[in-house]
C-alpha cells in the first residue's frame, strides 16, 4: 500500500514537473552564437543585452554567449540558421552585412532561414572629411565631387557593408561620383582620413563621436540627431534624404514554437523600456533602436532589396 | 605625452599583473634554457590561453617570457655550447670556453647582468621613442606603409645571413600563404576551396605554432641528446654581489651593445641573433686585447647577451606605433593584443593608454627581475633543467599546442592546418630553409598587397603616387641599400670579412 502511494506520488510529481517544463521555457541554458570574436561591436551588444533578456524571461533563465568568429560573421550565422529551432540556440544578426553576403557569395542560409526576434542596435552612418581638405560643409564636399567626378577619395571599412551602401545612396541622390578606398576595418580607414591620405570617410556615429575635434563631421544618416553627436545635423536637415546605418540584432532558426518566440520577443520589448539597459548600451557606444518580430523581418527584406539593387547596377566584386 | 606613462604605473604594480610578470620571467628562462624552444614558440603557444585573462596580465606574461628567454638561451650556450635560442649563438663563443675553465658561474652572472642591462635600455627606448612616434604615424598613409612592408621583407631576406635565395623562397611561401582568403578589397575568394574557415586567411598564430613549435618538438623527440650532466663543479659558487664589481669594466660594451640591439630591434626584419653577432664583432674590434676573444673573454658574453636582450622592447616600437611587427616575436605579441580587441597603431595610445604604457613598464620590470630571478642561486637550479627527460617535455608541449590552437576559434580545422604547417616547417628546417622569412612574408605580404592596392586606388591608378612624398622616397632608398648593401660591402671589405669568418 505504502509502496503504491509512493509510486503514485512519484509518477504524479513527474507528470507535474514535465508539464511545468513545457509551459515554462527556458528550462536549460540558452546559447547565443556571436559570429565575431569577443570584444567586437556585435559581441559587446550581445553581452550587454543578454543579462536583461535573462531578467525579463524570468524563470531563472540563463544565457551563454558563444563566439564563433570567421568569414565576416558568416560561420556563426550559418550555425545559428541550421540549429534546432527549440529556442535554445539563438544568433546575432548584422544588417545589411548578413543579407549582402547572400548576394555576393554562396551562402548556406537566406532571409527565410530565420525566426526574427529583435534588432537591437542601429548605428547610423556619418560622413566625415579630413581637416586638411578644407571641405567642412556638405555643400562644399558635394560641389567638389560634382566639379571633378571621382576626385574625392572615400575611406571606408569594406565593400558591401553599410558604409558602402550609404555612399551609393548619396551618389544616386546627388548625382555625384566618388572614388571608393575600402580599408580592412574602420580603425585604419579613420586613421587615413585623419592623416589626410583620403579626403572623406564614411563611418558609424559611435566610431567617430570621440574624434569630433580632429575630423569634420558633416552629417548623420538618421531621422533624428544622434545623442552621440548632438551638434551634428542630420542629412535630412541639409536637404538630402539619406538614412542608413549598421544594425545588430538577434535571430533564432526558422520554425521556432510560437509561444517561445512570443516569450523571447516580449523580453526584448521589455528590455527596450528599461532605463538601465539603455544606459548600459549607450556606455558601450551602441545606439539602441529596438525593432521586433515582423517589423524586423520587413526591415531585413527591405535591406536585402537595397543590396540586391546595388549589386545589380554596381557589383563590388 | 609622458603623463600617461606615469598613470599606468600603479596598474602594473597591481598584484595579478606583477605576479604574471614574475611567472613570465621564470617561464621564459626555462623555455630559453631548453635548446630548440624559443621565445616565439613559447609566446605563440601561450597566446590562445591568455584569452580569458585581463590584457595586462596576458601582456605581462608575454613581456616576461620574452625577456627571460633571451637570457635563458645563454645557460646551455655557456654550459654545453648548445645555444638555447638562436640569439644565443654568439654567447657560446666565449661562454663555453669560460665554463671549461671552471668559470661557468661567472659567465652566467655576466650573462644575466648584461641581459638585464640590455633589457632595461630597450625598455627605456620603447618608453621614450614610441609616444612621439605614435604622433607622426598619421604621416604614414597606404603608400608609405607599402614601402615599410617592402623594406621589412627585403631586410629579412638579405640581412638574415645565410643563403638569400633560400630566404627569398621562404619569404615567397609566406607571401603566398598571405594571399589565401578573401581578397582585401573586393572580398573575392582566393584559394579557399569553399572552406568558410579559410575566408579570413591563415591566422598568424596557427602558422607560428606549426612552424616554430612543431619542428623543434620533433627534434626533441627524435634525437635522444646525450648531454654531459650539468654538475655543480662547472658553475662558480660565488654570490652575484661579489662578482658584480668585476663586471664594471664592461660599461663601454654595455652601452655600445645596447645601442646596437635597440637599433636592430627597431628595423623590421632583423632580430636578436643579428643584434648579438653584430655587437659581438664590434666589441671585439674595439677591444684592446682581441686575442683573448673566443678563449673565454667575459666581455664577449656581455656583448652578445646585452644586444640580444636590447632588441626585445625596441622591436615593439614599429609594432605598437604603426601596427607593423618587425620580428616574429613582435608579430605574436600583436596577435596577443588583437585577441583582446586592442588594435595596434596610433589610436592604441589614445584609447588604451593604461595598457600600452603598462606593457612598456612590464618590459622594464621584466628586465630588472632578470637579475633577481636569474641571479646567483636560481641560475644553478635552472641549469639543472637541462637534465629533464626530453620525451616528457616534448609530449607536454604537443598537448599544449593542440589545445591552444583548438581554443582560438574552437574548431578542429585550425588544428589540422597547424599540423600541416608543422610538417612543412619540419621539411624546411631539414633542408635549411630559414623560417623567419615565412612568418614575415605572411604578415608583411598582406600589408604590402593591401596598401599597394589602396594607394593605387587613392591615386586612381597612377603609379607615381608611390613616390609622391619624402617619407616614401626615404623608405625606397633604405630598401635599395638593404638589397645591394651586403654585396657592395663584400666587394670592398672582402679581405677583412674573410679574416673574421676564419676566426669564427
Amino acid at each position: 500500500m505504502i509502496k503504491l502511494i509512493q509510486t503514485t506520488a512519484l509518477a504524479s510529481a513527474m507528470i507535474l514537473s514535465a508539464g511545468a517544463a513545457l509551459a515554462e521555457y527556458p528550462e536549460k541554458p540558452i546559447e547565443v552564437i556571436v559570429g565575431y570574436s569577443a570584444g567586437g561591436g556585435t559581441d559587446v551588444m550581445a553581452r550587454t543585452t543578454m543579462p536583461f533578456i535573462e531578467k525579463y524571461l524570468g524563470n531563472g533563465a540563463s544565457i551563454v554567449v558563444k563566439n564563433m568568429p570567421g568569414a565576416s560573421g558568416q560561420i556563426g550565422v550559418t550555425k545559428a540558421a541550421t540549429s534546432a529551432p527549440d529556442g535554445y540556440t539563438l544568433g546575432t544578426f548584422n544588417l545589411p552585412g548578413m543579407m549582402a553576403r547572400t548576394i555576393d557569395r554562396k551562402a548556406d542560409y537566406s532571409a527565410d532561414s530565420f525566426t526574427y526576434l529583435a534588432n537591437v542596435v542601429n548605428d547610423p552612418n556619418v560622413i566625415v572629411t579630413s581637416k586638411s581638405t578644407g571641405l567642412d560643409t556638405l555643400e562644399k564636399l558635394l560641389a567638389k565631387a560634382k566639379e571633378e567626378p571621382g576626385a574625392v577619395t572615400v575611406g571606408m571599412s569594406s565593400l558591401g557593408g553599410d558604409d558602402h551602401f550609404a555612399l551609393i545612396k548619396l551618389q544616386n541622390q546627388t548625382k555625384t561620383e566618388f572614388t571608393i578606398v575600402p580599408f580592412k576595418g574602420s580603425a585604419p580607414a579613420r586613421t587615413a582620413v585623419m592623416g589626410g591620405h583620403v579626403m572623406m570617410g564614411i563611418f558609424n556615429v559611435s566610431e567617430v563621436a570621440k574624434f569630433e575635434g580632429e575630423l569634420n563631421i558633416l552629417g548623420v544618416a538618421q531621422a533624428e540627431r544622434s545623442e552621440f553627436a548632438p551638434d551634428v545635423p542630420t542629412f535630412k536637415e541639409q536637404g538630402i534624404d539619406l538614412i542608413n546605418g549598421s544594425m545588430r540584432g538577434v535571430i533564432a532558426p526558422k520554425g521556432l514554437p510560437k509561444d517561445v518566440e512570443e516569450k523571447l520577443i516580449n523580453a526584448f520589448k521589455q528590455a527596450a523600456k528599461d532605463p538601465e539597459f539603455i544606459k548600459a548600451m549607450n556606455a558601450t557606444a551602441n545606439p539602441v533602436e529596438m525593432v521586433t518580430g515582423d517589423d524586423f523581418k520587413a526591415l531585413t527584406s527591405e535591406l536585402y532589396d537595397l543590396a540586391k539593387g546595388v549589386w545589380e547596377t554596381t557589383p563590388w566584386k | 605625452m609622458y603623463a600617461d606613462l606615469l598613470d599606468a604605473l600603479p596598474h602594473v604594480l597591481g598584484i595579478y599583473n606583477f605576479v604574471a610578470l614574475v611567472i613570465g620571467v621564470i617561464a621564459g628562462i626555462v623555455v630559453g634554457a631548453m635548446p630548440g624552444l624559443s621565445a616565439t614558440m613559447a609566446i605563440s603557444v601561450l597566446v590562445p590561453f591568455t584569452f580569458g585573462l585581463e590584457p595586462l596580465v596576458a601582456l605581462g606574461l608575454m613581456a616576461g617570457i620574452y625577456n627571460g628567454a633571451m637570457y635563458g638561451g645563454a645557460i646551455p650556450a655557456v654550459l654545453l655550447r648548445i645555444p638555447g635560442t638562436p640569439a644565443a649563438v654568439a654567447t657560446t663563443f666565449d661562454g663555453y670556453p669560460m665554463a671549461q675553465k671552471g668559470e661557468g658561474g661567472f659567465a652566467l652572472q655576466v650573462a644575466v647582468v648584461s641581459s638585464a642591462i640590455g633589457g632595461i635600455a630597450s625598455a627605456f627606448a620603447l618608453m621614450l621613442l614610441a609616444p612621439p612616434l605614435s604622433k607622426v604615424t598619421l604621416l604614414f598613409g597606404p603608400s608609405e606603409v607599402f614601402w615599410v612592408a617592402v623594406f621589412g621583407l627585403a631586410s629579412i631576406i638579405f640581412l638574415l645571413g645565410g643563403n638569400p635565395i633560400k630566404g627569398l623562397i621562404s619569404a615567397c611561401f609566406g607571401v603566398f600563404v598571405s594571399v589565401v582568403g578573401a581578397d582585401p578589397i573586393s572580398g573575392a575568394d582566393r584559394y579557399t576551396f569553399d572552406q568558410l574557415e579559410l575566408l579570413d586567411g591563415v591566422s598568424i598564430v596557427i602558422l607560428l605554432v606549426g612552424l616554430y613549435a612543431l619542428p623543434p618538438v620533433i627534434d626533441l623527440l627524435e634525437v635522444p641528446l646525450k648531454t654531459d650532466q650539468v654538475t655543480d663543479n662547472k658553475l662558480g659558487t660565488e654570490p652575484i654581489w661579489r662578482t658584480l664589481p668585476r663586471m664594471f669594466r664592461f660599461w663601454k660594451t654595455w652601452i655600445r651593445s645596447s645601442l646596437f640591439g635597440i637599433w636592430i630591434g627597431i628595423l623590421p626584419g632583423a632580430g636578436g641573433s643579428m643584434a648579438a653577432f653584430m655587437s659581438y664583432n664590434e666589441a671585439r674590434r674595439a677591444s684592446q686585447t682581441p686575442d683573448t676573444w673566443g678563449n673565454g673573454e667575459p666581455e664577449g658574453v656581455a656583448a652578445s647577451e646585452t644586444a640580444n636582450n636590447a632588441d626585445t622592447a625596441s622591436a615593439l616600437i614599429p609594432a605598437l606605433t604603426l601596427g607593423i611587427p618587425g620580428t616574429a616575436v613582435a608579430a605574436v605579441m600583436l596577435g596577443g593584443l588583437l585577441i583582446h580587441g586592442l588594435q595596434p597603431g596610433p589610436m592604441l595610445f589614445r584609447e588604451s593608454p593604461t595598457i600600452v604604457f603598462g606593457f612598456m613598464w612590464q618590459f622594464l620590470f621584466g628586465a630588472i627581475l632578470l637579475i633577481l630571478l636569474g641571479g646567483s642561486l636560481a641560475t644553478n637550479s635552472f641549469a639543472k633543467l637541462l637534465n629533464l627527460p626530453r620525451p616528457l617535455l616534448g609530449s607536454v608541449i604537443i598537448v599544449l599546442m593542440l589545445i591552444g590552437v583548438y581554443s582560438i576559434n574552437g574548431r578542429m580545422f585550425d588544428v589540422y592546418l597547424m599540423l600541416g604547417f608543422g610538417a612543412i616547417g619540419y621539411v624546411m628546417d631539414k633542408l635549411k630553409f630559414p623560417l623567419p622569412p615565412v612568418v614575415l612574408g605572411l604578415i608583411l605580404g598582406s600589408y604590402a598587397e593591401e596598401n599597394l592596392r589602396l594607394a593605387l586606388r587613392i591615386g586612381r591608378g597612377d603609379w607615381t603616387i608611390l613616390f609622391a612624398n619624402t617619407t616614401s622616397l626615404v623608405l625606397v632608398a633604405l630598401t635599395v641599400a638593404v638589397i645591394f648593401g651586403p654585396s657592395v660591402k663584400r666587394r670592398f671589405f672582402a679581405k677583412r670579412d674573410d679574416e673574421e669568418t676564419a676566426k669564427k
